[in-house]
């Protein structure tokens, strides 16, 4: 990794609002390829690309985008696409004219072409002579994605690009980010859905509470997820019968009878215990009545991956 | 630029907007032709046209209610429907950004207000002629570029833009000139008359107000004009843009 050359670099950087820290103290690189940083709600995620895309200063450190700072900047925007979370538009523009606006504020030349491209690139060539006012959620943010790719940028930062997407939207979504990975740029996507970047991202950047709880390869991360213990909750109409045997099964650690009766299952491999609960229903004539996964916040996943590191 | 200024006419022009803002600046047209029409031969129509209506009605009430009904918009709708973010993140400078605003609202306002001091001048000011026009042109030409400038920079400072700009109109330059005359000198309406009066005393006599310096007004109009616009690009460089 260290051979190749950072197009993005974030270098102890900072940022509050009065005695708020939204981004505390947070360094990492970003190389060409896609990047995923991820977080719950809240965690920094829009500051931090805010900072990296120029929309905000910092308070502390150093943002660098193609070496340059991106602050009071714009000639760089020549070179960058961004995508910011809100969905805003100006809804009276088609979207042809709102990539159209795009072009022409970067000095697209040959604009006909690149315009074209763009909106063909999100599958919305039939849709782009209707008012974005009257888009649904998801074409609006894939007419906003053609407008930010218009200028055919090196480096795209797209904040949560996928919300309001639909399934089908989302797998071309991820064709075309992994085409444009595989021409040589760089993009970074927001998300606080692991599993939108799951397919996607080479690696991620984790954020908690404003800070950097993890980075580097998604493989290697989400192992260190899968490892962490489960809380399951079952409910059965035999628990004391069910228990005996839960206790024998190698996916589970633990087992423990809750004030409420129901049975409180610790497990490292859900997917075995899965399995594993419901044959050992079957051979033990109890019927399941409930089976609720707990603990399945990202706020607990990212919280674990923090105690980890 | 020509794409920015293109889009901000298009956010200012809403078919609603605009039906209100010409049925407003017709209201002293229409007073003016009915006072020639009814008092032909009065001896104050002179005075009632220029004090009243035009200085009392177009320049002080008409002219920023237009102006501030376009120009607090020019920037305020980006920050209220966050497509600001749209707009920064082009390789425009801040500077040209606020160029396009500013015109677009100049564009809409100016013709508007210029156009209806016109007819005024012609209809209800007996030869008032070339020079009267001109000057007439000249003075609302001055004053709705500088309430423009004023008006934008609110719009991106405060989401209660139009409260600043009702409590500067009503408050500072309605009752505050009224009592203290020096307050006269900071006021965008008494350059405006000002420069009217500095640039044809004969078709826009004093009739007994104490109208500022003509170029007081212009050094006025210069600064505030200059120094908005230049607040308003720093603004606009050092905020976090939502």
């Amino acid at each position: 990794m260290s051979s190749r050359q950072a197009t993005i670099e974030v270098n102890a950087v900072s940022k509050w609002y009065g005695s708020v820290v939204a981004v505390n103290d947070v360094s990492f690189q970003v190389y060409p390829g896609i990047t995923g940083l991820l977080g719950p709600n809240g965690a920094g995620k829009t500051t931090l690309l805010h900072m990296m895309a120029g929309l905000a200063g910092v308070s502390k450190g150093e943002v660098k985008v193609l070496g340059q700072t991106p602050r009071n900047n714009p000639e760089l925007y020549r070179r960058v696409g961004v995508q910011s979370e809100h969905e805003a538009v100006y809804s009276f523009l088609t979207g042809r004219q709102f990539v159209e606006l795009s072009a022409d504020l970067h000095g697209v030349p040959d604009k006909a072409d690149a315009i074209q491209r763009a909106i063909q690139s999100v599958n919305l060539l039939e849709a782009q002579h209707r008012p974005m006012g009257t888009y649904s959620r998801g074409m609006r943010q894939r007419m906003r994605l053609a407008a930010s790719l218009v200028h055919d940028p090196d480096v795209l930062i797209l904040d949560e690009p996928l919300n309001g997407t639909d399934p089908r939207q989302r797998i071309e979504f991820n064709d075309l980010m992994k085409r444009l990975a595989a021409a040589g740029k760089t993009i970074l996507i927001s998300s606080h859905i692991l599993e939108e970047v799951e397919t996607l991202a080479g690696s991620i950047l984790l954020m908690v509470t404003g800070k950097l709880a993890a980075a580097g390869d998604y493989r290697a991360i989400r192992a260190k997820l899968d490892e962490r213990p489960f809380k399951v909750r079952i409910v059965s109409s035999d628990n004391r019968a069910l228990a005996s045997g839960l206790i024998g099964l190698a996916a589970v650690e633990s087992v423990a009878l809750d004030i409420d009766g129901s049975l409180m299952v610790l497990s490292r491999n859900v997917a075995v215990l899965q399995q594993s609960i419901a044959k050992l229903a079957q051979e033990k004539q109890v019927r399941l009545l409930r089976v609720d996964p707990l603990d399945e916040t990202l706020e607990s996943v990212f919280t674990y991956v923090v105690n980890r590191s | 630029m020509k794409a920015l200024i293109k889009l901000s006419l298009r956010q200012m022009t809403g078919r609603r907007r605009l039906a209100v803002l010409a049925l407003l600046v017709a209201l002293p047209i229409v007073l003016a032709v009915l006072m020639k029409v009814l008092n032909t031969n009065d001896p104050q129509l002179h005075e009632e046209v220029v004090n009243g209506v035009l200085g009392g009605m177009l320049i002080s009430v008409i002219m920023p209610i237009v102006v501030m009904a376009l120009a607090t918009a020019a920037f305020g709708n980006e920050l209220e429907d966050r497509t600001l973010n749209v707009l920064v993140l082009k390789p425009i400078p801040r500077v040209t950004i606020v160029l396009a605003k500013l015109s677009g609202s100049i564009i809409v306002a100016a013709p508007l207000v210029v156009i209806a001091g016109i007819i005024i001048t012609l209809v209800g000011i007996e030869g008032a002629g070339l020079r009267g026009v001109l000057a007439a042109m000249a003075a609302l030409l001055a004053g709705v570029i500088a309430y423009a400038t004023v008006f934008t920079w609110a719009g991106l400072i405060t989401s209660k833009a139009l409260g600043f700009a009702l409590v500067y109109v009503v408050l500072w330059e309605g009752l505050l000139t009224s009592f203290l005359t020096g307050v006269r000198y900071l006021s965008i309406r008494w350059w405006t008359l000002g420069i009217l009066h500095g640039a044809d005393s004969n078709a826009f006599p004093n009739f007994g107000q104490n109208n500022i310096e003509l170029v007081a007004a212009i050094v006025g109009v210069a600064v505030v004009t200059g120094g908005f616009f230049y607040l308003t690009v720093r603004r606009l460089q050092r905020m976090d843009v939502p």
